[in-house]
C-alpha cells in the first residue's frame, strides 16, 4: 500500500522529492469565493431580478461594478450569485452559445422553461467538478406568466414564487418567505400557486428594502444592484445605490 | 464561423458495457471523468469547499407500498443544507411518465437527473418495442446506470413504484447499486418514523382510502418527528389507469387536524 | 473542606483565566465540533502624533465572519485621561485587556500620586500579552501625552512593541498606511492631524470589507482629552420600504395563554422588623 502511494506521489510529479519523509498527498484547490447575493420574484405579468454588484475576495474589494445578470432571450435573464466568478463567466459564456445553437437548429427563441432545463442540464454536466455558482432564472413562462427558477450547485431545478441565492441568501430568504409566502401570517392569504400578489412597485421596493438590509449585516454585499425588471415589452433595467463599506 | 464543434461531445458511459446513447449531454462530466483514476487523482479538485452546497435534500421521508388496488406514494418536502432549510416545497416525487413514479431521498440533483433520463430511456423503449416499459424493466434501466456511477459519489435512495402488465411494481433502488423489490418501503431520515406507522397499521387487503390516509398519516408522524423532515404531505395513488396525485397537506394543518384538542 | 472546594477557592484568589475545560474542549474539537467563533474587530484603527499632542482614530464595525455583528461599537478605549487605546482583533480581548490596564494604571496612579505615564501602561500591556504567547489576541495603538510630550506606541498580540509617530493596525491597515505614507508630514496643526487621521480610517472603511460605518476619534493633548465619538457618519442607511411592513395583532394565532404573577415578598410575621436607621 504504502509503496503504491509513493509511486502515485511520483508519476504524477508531486511530492517526489519528500518521498523520505513519506508521501505527500497534494490536493488542487481551484474554487475561490467572490460571494455576492442575487434574488428574484415574480408577479402575474412581469419578474424581477436583481443581484448586487461587488466582486470579492475575503476582505479584499475586486470590484465595485461586476454584474450578476444575464439576458439570456427578451423574456429570461439568468443571475448568479455566491459565487466562483470565473465558474459564472463560464457558464454565461457556454449559455450564449447553446442559445445562438438553438436558435439556429430550432429557428426560435427558447421558453424560459427550456433555458431552465438547459441550466440544469449544464450544471448537471459538471456533478463530479461542479461549477461554484448559485443560480436563479427568472422571465416570463409561455403564457406570460412570471416565472422563477431556482438551482443548486449540480443543478437540481425547482420553479418558485421568490428566491434568493448567495452570500446573504439566510438573511434575505427569511424575510421574503414571510412577506411574500406569508409563512406564519396564518390570518393572511396565501399568495396564487404560480406567482406572489403585489404590484410591480412594491416588489421593486421589497427588493430595494431587501437588498439594503443585506448590505447592513453581509460584508461581501454591497457597492450598487442591478435592478432588471421583466416584462411583455422587454427587460428594464435600473441600478440602485448600496452603501460602499 | 465560431467553431461550436466542442458542445457536441459524445457522452462516453462511465464504465464498458452499459447501452446509453451518444449524443447525450453530459461533456464535462465525460471531461472531469479520467481524472478520477490513476496516478492523475491527486489532480482532482478539492471538494470540501463545495460540500456544504452539495448536502442539499439529506433529510427526507418518502415511502411508497402496494396493496390489492395499487401503488401509494407519499413524500414530505423539505430540503435542508446542514441546519438551513433550503426548500420547503420540492416535489420529491418524481413524474417519470404516465404508470411511473420516482421518489426523491439522497441528492436533490441526482435523483432529478437520473429519473428525467430515465423517463427518456423509458420512452425511447416504448417507441422501439411498441409497448410500455414494465417497472421491472425501468427500475433495471436505473439499476445499470446507478451500478456505472458506483463508487463516484452520487447520493441517490429512490423508490421506482408503477403499473404494468402484472399489476401494481414497486423496487427499492440506490446508488450502492441495490435494487430490491418488495411491498413496503420507507427511505430517508425520517423513515423509522414512517416505518414505526406503516408497520402497525398496513395490511394488503386495506380499502383505497384507508391506503391513502395511512400514508399520509406516516409522512406526518416523520414530519413530526425528524427535523430534517417537513413542509408538505403529497400523496399518489398508482393503478391500472396511471397515477393520480390525491393530495398536498401543509404538516402544520394536519398536525392540528390529528390532534384536535393539542394546544 | 473537599478537594475541589479548596481548588475553587484558590482560583478565586488568583483572578485571571480559567483553563478548567481546556482539554474538554480540545477533546470535542478533536472529535470534530465546531467551535464557535470569538467576534473579531476586523479593524482600521490608526494613530498619528502631530504637534501637540496625539490623534486616534478608529471604524465602528465589528464582525463574525461575513457577518457584522455590530454596527457601531466603540474601538478607542479608556486607560487614562491622558492615556487612549485603539484596539484590533479578538473584541474581547481588547476591551478586557485595556480595562484591566487601565484599573491598574489608576491604582498606579493612586499610589504614586502622578500623572501616569505612557511607558508605564505599554509595559503593563506587553507584559501582559506577553505571557500568553499570542492567544490573548488583542492588537493594539497606544496613544497620550505625558511628563515627555505626546507619544505614540503600536503593540503587537505577542507583545512586541514600537514606538512611532504614525501607526495603523487592524485588517485595513494597509489601506490607511497608504495614506499616511503619502501625506504624513512632521509638525502638523490639530486641525490638519485630524483630517488625515479622518482620511485613513476612511480609506479602510471603504477599501477593506472587515472596516466599516463611521469614524471615531480621539484628540490628547497637554490640556486634556476629545473623544469624538461618530466624528463622521459616512454610511447611513439609504432606503426603506416606503409605509413600513405592519402586522395586525394575530397574525401569529396564540394557541394558548396563562399568567403568572410576579412573586410576592414573603411578609414577615411577627418580631419586630430589623433597625436599619438606629
Amino acid at each position: 500500500m504504502e509503496t503504491m502511494s509513493r509511486d502515485v506521489a511520483a508519476m504524477s510529479g508531486y511530492g517526489a522529492s519528500s518521498a523520505a519523509a513519506g508521501p505527500t498527498m497534494h490536493q488542487w484547490s481551484p474554487y475561490v469565493m467572490n460571494s455576492g447575493t442575487v434574488m428574484a420574484i415574480c408577479g402575474k405579468d412581469f419578474a424581477v431580478i436583481a443581484g448586487d454588484t461587488r466582486m470579492s475576495v475575503g476582505y479584499q474589494i475586486q470590484s465595485r461594478n461586476v454584474g450578476k445578470l444575464l439576458k439570456v432571450t427578451d423574456k429570461a435573464v439568468l443571475g448568479t450569485g455566491g459565487h466562483c466568478q470565473a465558474d459564472t463567466l463560464n457558464l454565461q459564456k457556454l449559455l450564449r452559445a447553446r442559445m445562438v445553437q438553438y436558435e439556429h437548429q430550432n429557428g426560435k427563441t427558447p421558453k424560459t422553461s427550456a433555458v431552465a432545463q438547459l441550466v440544469s442540464q449544464m450544471l448537471y454536466g459538471r456533478r463530479f467538478f461542479p461549477l461554484l455558482t448559485k443560480n436563479i432564472v427568472a422571465g416570463l413562462d409561455e403564457d406570460g406568466v412570471g416565472c422563477v427558477y431556482t438551482f443548486d450547485v449540480v443543478g437540481c431545478l425547482e420553479r418558485v414564487r421568490v428566491a434568493c441565492d448567495g452570500s446573504a441568501e439566510e438573511l434575505i430568504q427569511p424575510v421574503l418567505d414571510n412577506l411574500l409566502e406569508r409563512q406564519h401570517q396564518q390570518d393572511k392569504p396565501k399568495p396564487p400557486p404560480l406567482h406572489v400578489d403585489l404590484s410591480r412597485e412594491d416588489v421593486v421596493n421589497i427588493v430595494k428594502d431587501a437588498f439594503t438590509s443585506a448590505g447592513e449585516r453581509d460584508i461581501t454585499t454591497g457597492d450598487h444592484v442591478d435592478i432588471w425588471v421583466i416584462d411583455a415589452s422587454g427587460v428594464h433595467q435600473e441600478k440602485f445605490d448600496l452603501k460602499y463599506d | 464561423m465560431m467553431d461550436l464543434a466542442f458542445l457536441d461531445a459524445p457522452f462516453t458511459p462511465a464504465c464498458a458495457g452499459t447501452d446509453e446513447p451518444d449524443g447525450h449531454a453530459l461533456d464535462a462530466l465525460d471531461a472531469a471523468r479520467p481524472a478520477m483514476l490513476g496516478p492523475q487523482r491527486a489532480l482532482m479538485p478539492n471538494l470540501s469547499e463545495v460540500q456544504e452546497h452539495l448536502k442539499i435534500v439529506h433529510g427526507t421521508t418518502t415511502l411508497a407500498f402496494k396493496y390489492k388496488s395499487g401503488v401509494v406514494v407519499a413524500v414530505d418536502s423539505r430540503a435542508s443544507a446542514g441546519a438551513y432549510i433550503a426548500s420547503q416545497n420540492v416535489k420529491k416525487v418524481i413524474e417519470i411518465n404516465q404508470f411511473l413514479l420516482g421518489t426523491m431521498a439522497g441528492g436533490a440533483a441526482d435523483c432529478q437527473y437520473w429519473q428525467r433520463y430515465l423517463g427518456m430511456r423509458c420512452r425511447l423503449f416504448e417507441l422501439n418495442h411498441k409497448e410500455r416499459i414494465s417497472v421491472a424493466a425501468a427500475s433495471k434501466l436505473f439499476q445499470n446506470i446507478l451500478c456505472g456511477y458506483r463508487g463516484y459519489g452520487l447520493s441517490i435512495g429512490t423508490m421506482v413504484a408503477g403499473w404494468d402488465h402484472k399489476g401494481p411494481g414497486l423496487y427499492y433502488l440506490d446508488s450502492e447499486g441495490a435494487r430490491i423489490e418488495g411491498n413496503l418501503f420507507s427511505v430517508g431520515s425520517g423513515s423509522l418514523f414512517a416505518y414505526g406507522i406503516l408497520d402497525s397499521n398496513y395490511k394488503y387487503d386495506m380499502e383505497f382510502a384507508d391506503a391513502i390516509e395511512l400514508g399520509r398519516r406516516a409522512i406526518y408522524h416523520a414530519t413530526h418527528n425528524d427535523a430534517y423532515s417537513g413542509g408538505t404531505v403529497r400523496v399518489y395513488h398508482i393503478d391500472g389507469k396511471g397515477w393520480r396525485r390525491i393530495s398536498e397537506d401543509d404538516a402544520t394543518v394536519l398536525h392540528y387536524q390529528y390532534n384536535p384538542g393539542k394546544k | 473542606m473537599s478537594t475541589a472546594s479548596i481548588a475553587q477557592a484558590l482560583n478565586e484568589q488568583r483572578g485571571g483565566f480559567d483553563f478548567e475545560l481546556a482539554k474538554r474542549n480540545a477533546a470535542l474539537e478533536g472529535a470534530g465540533m465546531k467551535v464557535p467563533r470569538a467576534t473579531k474587530t476586523g479593524t482600521t484603527i490608526v494613530g498619528m502624533v502631530y504637534k501637540d499632542g496625539v490623534v486616534l482614530g478608529a471604524d465602528t464595525r465589528s464582525t463574525q465572519g461575513p457577518t457584522v455583528a455590530d454596527k457601531n461599537c466603540q474601538k478607542i478605549h479608556y486607560i487614562a485621561d491622558n492615556i487612549w487605546c485603539c484596539g484590533a482583533g479578538t473584541a474581547a480581548d481588547t476591551e478586557f485587556t485595556t480595562a484591566l490596564i487601565s484599573s491598574k494604571v489608576e491604582l498606579h496612579r493612586m499610589a504614586t500620586g502622578k500623572q501616569p505615564r505612557l511607558v508605564t501602561a505599554l509595559t503593563m500591556l506587553k507584559r501582559l500579552l506577553f505571557r500568553y504567547q499570542g492567544h490573548v489576541g488583542a492588537a493594539l495603538i497606544l496613544g497620550g501625552v505625558d511628563c515627555n510630550g505626546p507619544a505614540l506606541y503600536q503593540v503587537y498580540p505577542h507583545g512586541s512593541t514600537d514606538y512611532l509617530p504614525y501607526v495603523t493596525m487592524g485588517s485595513g491597515s494597509v489601506n490607511a498606511m497608504a495614506i499616511f505614507e503619502s501625506e504624513y508630514k512632521d509638525g502638523l496643526t490639530q486641525e490638519e492631524a485630524m483630517k488625515l487621521v479622518h482620511k485613513a480610517v476612511l480609506s479602510g472603511i471603504f477599501n477593506d470589507l472587515g472596516s466599516g460605518s463611521n469614524v471615531d476619534l480621539c484628540v490628547i493633548t497637554r490640556e486634556g482629552h476629545t473623544l469624538h465619538r461618530g466624528y463622521d457618519q459616512p454610511n447611513p442607511r439609504r432606503f426603506r420600504y416606503p409605509g413600513g411592513f405592519t402586522y395586525t395583532n394575530g397574525t401569529t394565532p396564540t394557541l394558548s395563554s396563562s399568567f403568572t404573577p410576579s412573586r410576592t415578598p414573603a411578609a414577615v410575621v411577627g418580631g419586630a422588623g430589623m433597625e436599619v436607621d438606629a
